[in-house]
């Protein structure tokens, strides 16, 4: 039986107690999962994500990760936010670095042999190898994706939190940058949830996709009211 | 409105015609409409024409006697022929003791002017890296991105009270507690400059994107690693471009803390306006301002290099220098 990794218990998120964004909110998310949450924009995806990532605090309710009532411990949660919180003018190596010293090396005592290695093997992973020394400023948006997405891989997290990490990738690009991703989880038996606009995108790489809706999370269906949903979203989202 | 003029009350205007309380009604609502349009695209405008009132009203309170105006460009033509113009370049010539050892030709460097400008650059130089060295520490610990209130709010206070009082108090108070020279004028413009610079390091730090903050956050980065892995790559081009700006800022104000005998050219300065030989002090200004303009050139150049205008087009020093029209056919 798989270990739930992620439990929220009557879960008000939000910024305002007396107007939460999302009300009563239950999840279990196990571990080895792939979810993945669609809904219309301004819904409160990314507040969900950033509370679970611990940036926001929950409203009222309670949050386990790993069976704890704590925050995730050092190295164990990666966080690829939707405008990807890269260093602007620093290296794509210095970037992807600070995602492998998380999990090499200590806070105070930050080189690590383990850490340039595994650094180094992320930037090849995702085809930028060319570009280590590149400033992130100077980077197309797909390529700072790809960077972002190797920061995270570097890190070899437990559960990775994902906004919108496939936008402005190619076609081809994106098929290698999910591949490698979903390849990750299901090596290390780790968990991700993604924030998924694109409906199709989301049920092909997800084991469970959730509609998060007036406040409410619920799973997608291939009924009439979720196709009512799915084309609210097409349609909101100009597909 | 002469569809519903039955249904509104009549009344009569000040020549005894009749009319509609209606049209006046409308004609008001008219000029509220036009008045409101008015004030929301002039606004800003107007705000700064109230601010000149308020402070051509408060000049007044303080009875500033206008009059005296009239007789500023005697005074200042008979004080410019009579006591500035010409300068006195001996101020450039070797001093007669101790005895100049320099080759012929650069016999000045044995000058007043010379050897002030060199201790007020070297003063400046110092006091703007010691300065640096405590201010990003502090304005680390002075962020509100960065640390918590109960940090913040100290390391604030530590900042605005160096910077509360201006350089030449701090020289005048270190000149009281170590004596003359050129160490009270490193130490009074060190202090200024950890205020001064912790202040605007502080402003870059915490108007940094969020974004790597956030991430580093959730992958469980520590105060040390988010502020030398995170902030100090992310701001760095603002944290370099503000310490040159510094220096430059520095060594216009090591001039005039010479003049509480904290060293530089300053002392000179202050000597001869002691003796009222006003020629041979505006041949210190002249010389003085010379050296700043080249600063300030080197200044632009050097933080151009770290700014993001950089990355596309480095400007050259032509480019600084020359007008545009002069540059083109320089380029060609």
């Amino acid at each position: 039986m798989s270990k739930s990794v992620i439990h929220l218990e009557n879960a008000s998120i939000g910024f305002s107690p007396d107007n939460p964004l999302i009300k009563n909110l239950n999840l279990d998310v196990n571990q080895g999962e792939i979810v993945a949450i669609a809904g219309p924009s301004g819904i409160g995806k990314t507040t969900l994500l950033r509370t679970i990532a611990g940036l926001v605090p929950m409203l009222d309710g309670e949050m386990t990760l790993f069976g704890r009532n704590s925050k995730a411990s050092r190295g164990e949660l990666g966080y690829i936010p939707q405008r990807l919180g890269l260093i602007r003018h620093a290296s794509v190596y210095h970037n992807v670095l600070l995602g492998a010293l998380t999990s090499t090396a200590g806070a105070w005592f930050p080189f690590s042999f383990e850490a340039r290695r595994r650094t180094l093997e992320s930037i090849d992973a995702m085809g930028i190898s060319e570009k280590k020394r590149t400033p992130i400023r100077l980077l197309s948006g797909g390529q700072q994706r790809r960077v972002a997405t190797a920061r995270t891989l570097a890190q070899q997290p437990s559960i990775i939190l994902a906004d919108e990490f496939l936008g402005e990738l190619d076609e081809e690009t994106m098929e290698s940058v999910l591949s490698k991703v979903t390849n990750y989880v299901r090596t290390n038996n780790a968990t991700l949830i993604v924030v998924e606009h694109d409906i199709s995108r989301a049920k092909r790489m997800a084991d469970h996709l959730l509609i998060l809706d007036d406040g409410q999370l619920n799973p997608f269906v291939d009924q009439p009211i979720a196709m009512q949903i799915s084309m609210r979203l097409d349609k909101e989202l100009d597909i | 409105m002469s569809d519903s003029g039955s249904k509104e009350s009549k009344s009569r205007d000040v020549d005894g015609d009749q009319v509609t309380s209606g049209d006046s009604i409308e004609s008001k609502v008219d000029f509220i409409a036009i008045a409101s349009r008015f004030w929301y695209s002039s606004r800003w405008f107007l705000l700064f024409i109230g601010l000149l009132v308020v402070a051509f009203r408060v000049t007044n309170s303080m009875d500033p006697n206008w009059g005296r105006l009239a007789n500023t460009n005697n005074n200042l033509v008979t004080f410019f022929q009579e006591s500035l113009w010409p300068p006195d370049w001996s101020v450039i010539e070797a001093q007669a003791y101790p005895p100049c050892l320099a080759a012929p030709g650069l016999s000045f460097t044995c000058s007043t002017a010379w050897l002030g400008m060199i201790e007020t650059l070297k003063i400046a130089f110092v006091a703007t890296i010691l300065g640096m060295t405590i201010s990003f520490p502090l304005s680390l610990l002075a962020s509100r991105n960065l640390s918590p209130n109960w940090v913040s709010y100290p390391a604030r206070f530590l900042l605005a009270g160096s910077r509360s009082l201006p350089s030449i108090i701090w020289a005048l108070f270190f000149v009281i507690v170590i004596g003359f020279g050129p160490l009270s004028g490193i130490l009074a413009m060190t202090v200024y400059t950890i205020g001064y610079l912790g202040k605007l390091q502080y402003e870059t730090i915490e108007g940094i994107d969020r974004g790597p903050l956030e991430a580093s956050k959730a992958m469980g980065h520590g105060w040390f690693e988010r502020s030398f892995g995170v902030i100090l790559p992310e701001s760095a081009n603002g944290l370099i471009s503000q310490v040159i700006f510094m220096f430059e800022y520095n060594f216009r104000h090591g001039t005039v803390i010479g003049i509480v005998g904290a060293g530089g050219i300053g002392y000179y300065i202050n000597l001869y306006l002691k003796f009222l030989q006003y020629d041979k002090v505006i041949a210190y200004l002249i010389i003085i301002f010379i050296v700043v303009l080249i600063l300030d050139v080197v200044s632009i150049y050097a933080r151009s290099l770290f700014t993001e205008d950089g990355d596309v087009r480095r400007p050259s020093w032509w480019s600084i220098l020359l007008p545009p029209s002069m540059l083109r056919n320089k380029e060609d």
